[in-house]
């Protein structure tokens, strides 16, 4: 090998020098693949992938199951193409660069793909991007004012379907990509071009399939899903021959959607309302005295919620079917139910605000929100101020609730939110509601609110230990850097304690469901955030069974006992706690031997006829190259030429052999 | 850039050699077997010489003073080879003394230059598959590569474009160099080692800027000076060879 290395060199020496020795650029070669990667760049991004539903796709993908090769250009407004190119753009022009396509069909012909420019420090002129509708999901709302805008930045672009490729570069690949179409503007005239390859080649685009049903059948796509979590504080005895008592549920989802597939962060919109759950949930678990509270706690973290609200669906149907994983949650026993939806910019000029959206029995949501206001009295230190929702809105904002309250309208419900009237979160669903968009103050003061607002509803407004029942900021602080940034991202002490994660960057995309659904699904299944929360209510609403920590899963099968932390040491801790998956999928989907049928329409359950059935697309791999092209001209010529000096030099030869023939017959 | 292209670049370099051993060599095994056994003498030369060199890895590539160094030692090692290439060939005289013994014709001038000529291509024809076809298969693929020092052509076809003035220098300067030694001619046993020492120092004119564009068409005038005296020297055996034919009668 070092000999072959020599060679090389020497090739390199003898026949080119390739260093740049003058710039600062070290370009050397050792070998010939060396040569082949710095010719194909691969660049990093984010793709937007094909989603399909029961009555067409969403989501881009490349028109067939060939590459789609463009030189890349610079998207200017006034500009037309003159043939078919990758068209790079800022942010800013992103979603006026659609509107456009879908209304100029000559231009459109032209765009053999779009790359998206990540925000730089400098754009922070942003006014908002949102690339969801201006009222989501409002097929689900239990009232009838579809076009209130809840979301006045919504574009609706993420709901369209796109018959090209489109990427979000990443940082570097931006600056990588600006002087790449540099480079091709100012070589305009030569026989080269910087060529985009897009290899986003969709399985249902391969087989035809083009809806859920067919894509299903044919197994080209799988359903979207994932596993809620939910856990009781303290754990439920179900052998207990006590009365079950009345229970307070407090709910919020993790995940979040965006154009790009694989940077949904959702930091405000859910994310904060996620950290502000658990920070809550241990906050209450040093109380001492939690069985003699009156009111049983349980905490539901869903899934799935913005794409049809899979988790709160599948949730009540599972109560509904008294199945598994609901088990000791009896329904009929919830007394009010609060959700934590975006709290993360509830910061304004130094006062935390946030607003109660409440809908149900008035008497029920007066309690609640009495028991807000004097939570808010108990924390003296801080300027926070807690209203309730302005009348003008129709009814709560698009959360789980909505779809709760349709499903049982008879229970009284809260949305906890950092907004009155309309979202202030200007990137909703979008691949820049990231970690600096969200206060981690805020989040602190909404975890402290809903776990004082939580004990003084479990006990009946008896304010005793109130003031035990302090947020850990620090927590606050981690589980911001755990979930919402690469570093440390999923890598982070905090949840390597309790899981090994997959992957590092967070994602809080909701995935396809894997395998069969159940509630004690197989961890690879799983997602890293689901399991992080299961492991994390489970150790923090826990009691420890026995006096010695066995190692499990070998010894841990009692009544109500769970292993926990089992990733993360190799060996789990034994305790006794009730927190169970829920899986959370569409329920109009059935998962039978192996594959997945789309069940027909029911009437009777209520929401099944707004169910647009989401599944994601297969695919084989995703990836972007970068490369330099000749014109097939210059490829002809050169060809044309190599064939000439053969044929001259043979016809030198010939000329040759025969002058000296003569020459030496010549006597 | 296609396999149109590659093919392109593979024939510029190595077209007319594949003419020429049409046209000259395929007729006679002789030849065939000269032109394989040169081939590999060369590439065991290089050989050798990476073996040498090997101690002194890493350094940069590119950089003035070892790719001069080792241009320098490398052609001084096989131009050294050269006469023991020679020697070695002298079993010519074997041949004359086979042909002798079957009452066969002796070797004839022209057959002499053509086995020259066979070694000669060899070592060409080594050179280019060596420095040029080793590295053209990523041009058989979609894209392609220039330097920035020479941002006029590609990579691959500087490449080509090299390959082929060698050919030409290395094939005609085995037949110079033969005459040479044949005769005892000092000029044409010099002017071979210097032809592609001065051949070799002229790629070190591409590590500047924009140097290829001198370079190439500097080599390029060498590999015309080769042919040009391969040729002056071959009309003059020949018009020799004719005299004495004349004056023998």
């Amino acid at each position: 090998m070092a000999t072959v290395t020599s060679l090389l060199l020497f090739v390199l020496c003898a026949s080119f020098g390739l260093s740049f020795s003058d710039s600062g650029q070290e370009n050397s070669f050792e070998s010939v693949p060396d040569l082949e990667k710095s010719m194909y760049m691969h660049v990093d991004g984010y793709p937007c992938v094909r989603v399909l539903n029961l009555s067409g796709e969403i989501g881009c993908s490349n028109p067939s199951r060939e590459k789609v090769v463009a030189p890349i250009v610079r998207y200017k407004s006034a500009d037309e193409l003159l043939k078919s190119a990758a068209v790079l753009v800022s942010i800013d022009e992103f979603e006026i660069l659609l509107s456009r396509l879908s209304k100029d069909l000559d231009f459109a012909g032209k765009v053999a793909g779009i790359l998206v420019e990540s925000r730089t420090e400098v754009s922070n002129g942003l006014k908002g991007f949102s690339p969801d509708g201006k009222f989501p999901q409002a097929e689900f709302a239990p009232y009838q004012s579809n076009n209130f805008t809840w979301n006045p930045p919504g574009s609706g672009i993420m709901w369209k379907a796109y018959n090209f490729p489109v990427f979000l570069l990443s940082r570097t690949s931006t600056l990588i990509l600006q002087e790449v179409v540099m480079k091709n503007e100012k070589t305009k005239k030569s026989n080269t071009e910087n060529v985009a390859e897009f290899n986003v080649v969709m399985q249902t685009t391969k087989s035809g399939t083009h809806d859920s049903d067919s894509c299903l059948k044919e197994e080209t796509c799988l359903p979207l899903g994932g596993y809620s979590v939910w856990s009781a504080l303290p754990p439920i005895n179900i052998s207990s021959s006590q009365k079950s008592k009345p229970v307070i549920v407090t709910m919020t989802s993790m995940d979040s959607a965006s154009f790009f597939r694989d940077k949904s962060l959702g930091a405000d919109s859910p994310i904060s309302g996620l950290i502000t759950l658990l920070a809550a949930v241990d906050a209450l678990s040093y109380l001492d005295g939690l069985d003699e509270l009156n009111k049983q706690l349980v905490f539901v973290v869903l899934t799935g919620e913005s794409w049809g609200y899979l988790g709160t669906r599948r949730f009540v149907l599972e109560a509904d079917q008294h199945s598994d994983s609901v088990r000791g949650l009896d329904f009929a026993m919830i007394e009010t139910v609060m959700e934590i939806g975006s709290v993360g910019k509830g910061l304004s000029n130094g006062v935390k605000t946030f607003y109660s959206h409440t809908s149900g029995d008035t008497l029920a949501t007066n309690e609640t929100f009495q028991a807000l206001l004097r939570a808010q009295d108990s924390l003296k230190t801080e300027s926070i101020k807690i209203s309730m929702a302005s009348t003008s809105n129709p009814g709560v904002p698009p959360s789980s609730l909505m779809t709760f309250l349709r499903k049982k309208s008879q229970i009284s419900g809260v949305v906890l939110e950092d907004f009155d009237t309309s979202f202030t979160n200007k990137f909703y669903h979008s691949h820049l509601d990231d970690l600096s968009n969200v206060n981690s103050s805020a989040i602190v003061t909404a975890a402290s609110l809903v776990a004082r607002t939580l004990y003084l509803l479990a006990n009946d407004q008896n304010a005793s230990a109130i003031n035990a029942i302090n947020v850990n900021a620090s927590l606050v602080e981690e589980l911001l850097g755990c979930l919402l940034n690469c570093k440390p991202g999923s890598s982070c002490e905090l949840m390597k304690h309790y899981i090994s994660p997959s992957a590092t960057c967070p994602s809080h995309y909701v995935g396809v469901i894997l395998g069969e659904p159940s509630s004690v699904p197989y961890p690879a299944y799983v997602s890293d955030v689901s399991r992080f929360v299961w492991n994390f209510l489970a150790s923090k609403t826990s009691i420890f069974s026995r006096n010695i920590t066995s190692a499990c899963p070998n010894d841990c099968n009692g009544v109500g006992e769970l292993c926990i932390r089992e990733e993360a040491d190799g060996k789990g801790i034994c305790v006794i706690s009730t927190t169970r998956y829920v899986p959370a999928y569409s329920t109009r989907l059935k998962y039978e031997s192996g594959s997945w049928t789309v069940l027909p329409y029911n009437s009777s359950e209520e929401m099944s006829a707004a169910d647009p059935v989401w599944t994601e697309s297969n695919w084989d791999t995703i990836s972007l190259r970068v490369y330099k092209v000749q014109n097939t001209a210059y490829d002809g010529l050169i060809l044309l030429s190599g064939i000439v000096v053969t044929v001259l030099t043979y016809l030198l030869i010939l000329i040759t052999r025969a002058f000296i023939r003569k020459a030496l017959k010549w006597d | 850039m296609t396999v149109a292209a590659g093919i392109g670049y593979t024939l510029l370099a190595l077209g007319p050699s594949l003419s020429l051993f049409i046209a000259v060599i395929a007729k006679k095994p002789f030849l065939i077997l000269t032109l394989l056994s040169s081939t590999l003498v060369w590439l065991i030369s290089l050989i050798v010489l990476s073996g040498l060199w090997r101690a002194f890895l890493p350094f940069k590539t590119g950089s003035l003073w070892p790719c001069t160094l080792i241009i320098l030692t490398s052609v001084a090692f096989q131009e050294a080879l050269r006469p023991l290439f020679w020697k070695i060939y002298k079993l010519e005289d074997i041949l004359d003394a086979f042909a002798d013994r079957v009452s066969k014709p002796r070797l004839f001038i022209t057959d002499k230059m053509q086995i020259a000529l066979a070694g000669g291509m060899g070592h060409g024809v080594a050179h280019a598959v060596f420095f040029c076809l080793s590295l053209l298969t990523p041009a058989f693929g979609p894209g392609t590569y220039y330097v920035e020092k020479c941002s006029q052509m590609s990579f691959f076809l500087v490449s080509a474009v090299i390959a082929l003035a060698f050919v030409t220098i290395h094939t005609l300067s085995m037949v110079i160099a033969f005459n040479g030694y044949a005769e005892g001619n000092k000029v044409d046993q010099y002017f071979v080692p210097a032809v592609h020492l001065i051949a070799a120092m002229l790629t070190l004119v591409n590590l500047a800027q924009g140097g290829c564009i001198i370079g190439i068409p500097l080599l390029y005038i060498m590999a015309l000076l080769t042919m040009g005296h391969c040729g002056k020297m071959v009309w003059r055996r020949l018009t020799e060879i004719r005299s004495r034919q004349g004056s023998s009668f």
